[in-house]
This record gives C-alpha cells, structure tokens and sequence, in this order.
C-alpha cells in the first residue's frame, strides 16, 4: 500500500505553491506572445480549411514527415522563449518547431491543414497558442488532435507492450454522423488530459468546432505508428500508405525506447 | 475571463446563488461541487474560459460509464431547483496568478447578477493550533462578509463555527483586501514567500482570494470551511456538501 505521506501525490491533489495566494508570479517584463509567420505571399486571412490536423505525438510526427510528401509549408509558430538552434532550413523531424502545412488540391474546395508541433509548449502558455492556432487566424470546419496518453493523469496502469488508443469529442463532432467519426473507446472517465493538446480541443468545444483528440499509449511503439496511420488513412489526401512502415526500428520498445532529436538537451544542439 | 453559453441552452437569471469550489488540502471543495452537481441535478449550461486556468479535459465526470461528455477545466452548472449557479474547477490556476483568477471569476459573478456567493474549500488539519472541540461531531466553519468580523448571524443559528483566525487587520488580509479594492488608497506590499509566518497561512488559501475579490465586487459571500488531511477526503466532501445545501437554502427562505 502506498505511503500517503512519502509519495507524490496522485494527479488530482496539489501542491503547496498551486494553493499560494502569495506564489511569486512570472517575472516582469511579461514574455513577447507567440505568433503565426506565414510563407510569401500572405494567404488570404483567416484560412478556413475544412479539416486541420494537428500532430503531438511522436507517431504522427513520423507519419506527417514521411508519408506525405506532397505538404506545402505555408507558415510556422513562433514562441520567442524557444531558440531555434540545431534547427535545419529544410523542415525536419529533428526541428524544434512548429509548422503549418497544406494539403490543399486544386480549387481549395476540401483543404486540409497540418502542423507539426515539434517543440514543448508549457501549459501556462498553452491557452495563448491554441488560441492562435484555431478561432483567429485559422478557422477549420473539424479538427483532429493527435497527442500521447500521459501516464501521469492515467488512473490505471499502461502496460510498455500493450498499445491502446482513445478518444474525447466536442459536443459538435459528438452530434455528426457516426460514419464521420472515429470509431475508437472514449477515454476512461477519471483520468485526464492536460497542456497543449486539451487546451486545442477546449478551443474547439468553446468555439462550437468539430474536434476529436485521439491519444495513444505507448508513446514509441510500431504498432501505433501504424495504428495511426490506418486512422489517417480515410481522411487525408496523398498519404503513402507504403511508407508508413518506414524507419519503425526507431520506434521498436523492445530494443530500447530512442526519442526523437527534438527532445534532446538543448545543450547539445 | 468570458461565459461562454453551451449550444442550445439558456441561462437561468433566477439562479442567483452561485457556489464554487477553492482549490484546497484534498480537493474537498470540489468534490463537494461535484456532488452538489449530482445530487441537485444541476444542467451543464456553459463554460469560463480564462487565461490563467492551466487546461484539462476530460470524459463526463457525472455518468455511471464512460459516455463520451466532454469535460472542460471551468464549468457552469444551474439548478433552477435550488435556484443555485454552480461553478465546478477542474484544473489549477497558473503559479502566482490567482489573485488574478479570483479578480476575474468575481467580475464574472457580479456582471451576471449573482446575489450571494459561498466557497467551498478546505483548511491543513496539521496547521491547527488549537483542539477542536469534536463533541458535537466534525465541524464546518465560516467566513462571512455580513460583518466586518467575519461573522454572520444565520451561520451562527446554524451552528457553523466562526473561523477565529480571520483577522481583516492582519496583514496578508489586509493586501488582499488592497489588490481588490479600487478605492484602497492604501499601498501595501506584495508579502514575498520567505516573509510568510503561520499567521499568514488562510489568507495565502485561495478561498481568502476568493473572499476577498467578491467582497471587493459589493457580492455577498459566505466561505464554509472543514478541516482535513490528505486521503480518503470523500467524507469531508459529504460533510461540506450537507452543510452547505443547509446555507443556500435557509438564504432562499431569506429572500
């Protein structure tokens, strides 16, 4: 039995500095606010596409970078507390950033929008990006988030080898035709989600969109490699099935679990 | 901080007692709201979206199975019923930025007509530095702005405790009192968190923010307060939750 005095706390209780009026609150001058740098020419604003896909986890990281080769990047996020060192010119997994691609065919008329976020957004800054990326200057018809089950807000245990997947929905996407939807278990009740990709799909339950966050488990696995790419299949345009095996070695838990560059320090970029 | 009204749904102005959790020892305030929420049959009718809320979501909270309900981090409930506006917090606010929270949840209160407000919270049994009388079984205690002394006539009748260690002159509740009050002329300083003594420990809570804020907005608000410790706290859930459906409904005999 676990020691309540000793251990961590589980996720739902607090520590001491979250219930301090007098917590020392973030220094002044308050940092610039990210903001969206798009590719000349300027689109026409706000971009509307009738699906924004937006990557988190590391399987669909490696889905987006090689099982898409036809993406045009049309901008990126900028947050000015993180540096841009051992970044490439030409986007790469390895980058720490976050890029926005289109998908568009020909007259527009169904354009998809990815982005890649490759780089750690806090949760304090969270509301600020999602913000930027859904309701201002990209208003999308529906929405797909792609993260990682966090262990830590799981109230049960997550087995290394056994991969699973699951889902929340807004309450627009909930009301959509069940053939549109994703057909996975929701997300066990108790447990939850929290940074970046909650507050994407709280922006999208506040603006009344279409979302669905989709997490899986485990974080470097083949099997969710492929999992997501068989979730991705029916809806994006132009993805290479065949290269969706590409490259898994580096995902394979049982040789060793080998992040991905962008998580390394940034002492040695 | 903006209301946000949930798809086809409507506000209910009658709804004029709001109630709302404090981020405290053992999350009892919200577990409180929680079966408030449940017992009272409370509608979801909309969401505050504020920036210094960090984000979470979630499945229903409510329902026996996992029914797909998406949850969000602040959430309006309204109980025409009871005539109560319930507020559930799912997530902490972003360090140092409470006073903020507390400022903007307060406008939100006011600026929707709320008449009287009670915050739930709990309070560190290990920071009691006195024996608790426990004859009469566990105790709620209150905070009331009715009187300058915190205390408040009705509570009495219903035999909650006074929080005794509620001092408006003591420092702590004198700054929050300052940050709150446009009309404060007085300039205080900001207490630094190695300044902080055991006095200073309930108005560094969060419901004394709360407190604060709402008294500062001309609202009335009652704080019903138990003391616990860190484990099962389901019980000290319970305890809050029948105390405090004993104050919101003796105020609606009231009005």
């Amino acid at each position: 039995m676990e020691d309540v005095l000793t251990e961590n706390p589980p996720p739902s209780r607090f520590f001491q500095e979250d219930l301090n009026n007098f917590a020392s609150p973030p220094p002044e001058p308050p940092l610039p606010s990210p903001f969206i740098l798009f590719s000349s020419p300027k689109p026409e604003l706000p971009l509307k596409p009738s699906l924004l896909i937006i990557a988190l986890s590391s399987p669909s990281l490696h889905i987006f970078h090689s099982c898409l080769p036809s993406k045009t990047l049309i901008g990126t996020l900028i947050i000015p507390e993180l540096p841009f060192s051992g970044n490439t010119v030409e986007p790469s997994l390895q980058d720490k950033s976050c890029n926005i691609y289109s998908l568009s065919d020909n007259n527009n008329e169904n354009s998809v929008l990815l982005i890649s976020v490759q780089l750690p957004v806090s949760p304090e800054r969270s509301n600020l990006v999602s913000r930027l990326l859904i309701g201002q200057d990209i208003v999308p018809e529906r929405v797909i988030i792609l993260d990682s089950i966090q262990s830590r807000n799981f109230r049960g245990r997550l087995s290394p080898d056994e991969a699973l997947a699951a889902k929340l929905e807004t309450s627009s996407e909930k009301k959509a035709a069940a053939t549109s939807r994703m057909n996975l278990d929701y997300f066990p009740s108790g447990s939850v989600i929290d940074g970046l990709s909650a507050s994407l799909l709280s922006r999208c339950q506040l603006k009344n969109i279409r979302g669905t966050l989709v997490v899986s488990w485990p974080e470097f696995d083949p099997s969710v490699v492929r999992f997501v790419g068989g979730l991705l299949k029916s809806i994006v345009p132009g993805l290479d099935n065949k290269s969706v095996g590409k490259d898994l070695e580096m995902y394979s838990s049982r040789s060793g679990l080998k992040k991905d560059a962008w998580l390394d320090s940034d002492l040695y970029t | 901080m903006e209301f946000v009204v949930e798809e086809g749904k409507r506000v209910d102005e009658e709804c004029s007692t709001l109630i709302l959790p404090a981020l405290s020892i053992g999350n009892v305030g919200q577990l409180a709201v929680d079966l408030l929420v449940s017992s009272t049959g409370a509608d979801r009718v909309g969401y505050l979206d504020d920036p210094y809320l960090l984000p979470c979501v979630g499945n229903d909270a409510y329902g026996p199975l996992p029914c797909g309900e998406i949850s969000l981090p602040l959430e309006v409930y309204e109980s025409p019923s009871t005539a109560t506006t319930l507020a559930q917090q799912r997530s902490p606010v972003a360090k140092g930025m409470m006073i903020k929270f507390a400022e903007n949840i307060a406008d939100f209160a006011a600026s929707s007509g709320k008449k009287h407000v009670i915050v739930l919270s709990s309070l560190d049994f290990q920071r009691l530095h006195h024996n608790l009388d426990m004859s009469r079984g566990p105790q709620v205690y209150y905070l009331s702005n009715a009187e300058a002394n915190g205390r408040d006539e009705h509570c009495e009748r219903l035999g909650f405790g006074r929080l005794n260690e509620y001092d408006s002159e003591g420092r702590c509740w004198k700054y929050l009192c300052s940050v709150f009050d446009e009309n404060c002329k007085e300039e205080l300083t900001f207490p630094s968190e190695d300044e902080l003594e055991d006095i200073d420990y309930y108005p560094s809570l969060p419901f004394a923010a709360l407190f604060s804020a709402f008294k500062a907005r001309g609202l009335k608000v009652t704080c019903l307060l138990c003391y616990c410790s860190e484990g099962d706290n389901i019980p000290d859930a319970f305890l809050l939750t029948r105390r405090s459906r004993r104050r919101f409904h003796s105020f609606l005999v009231l009005v």
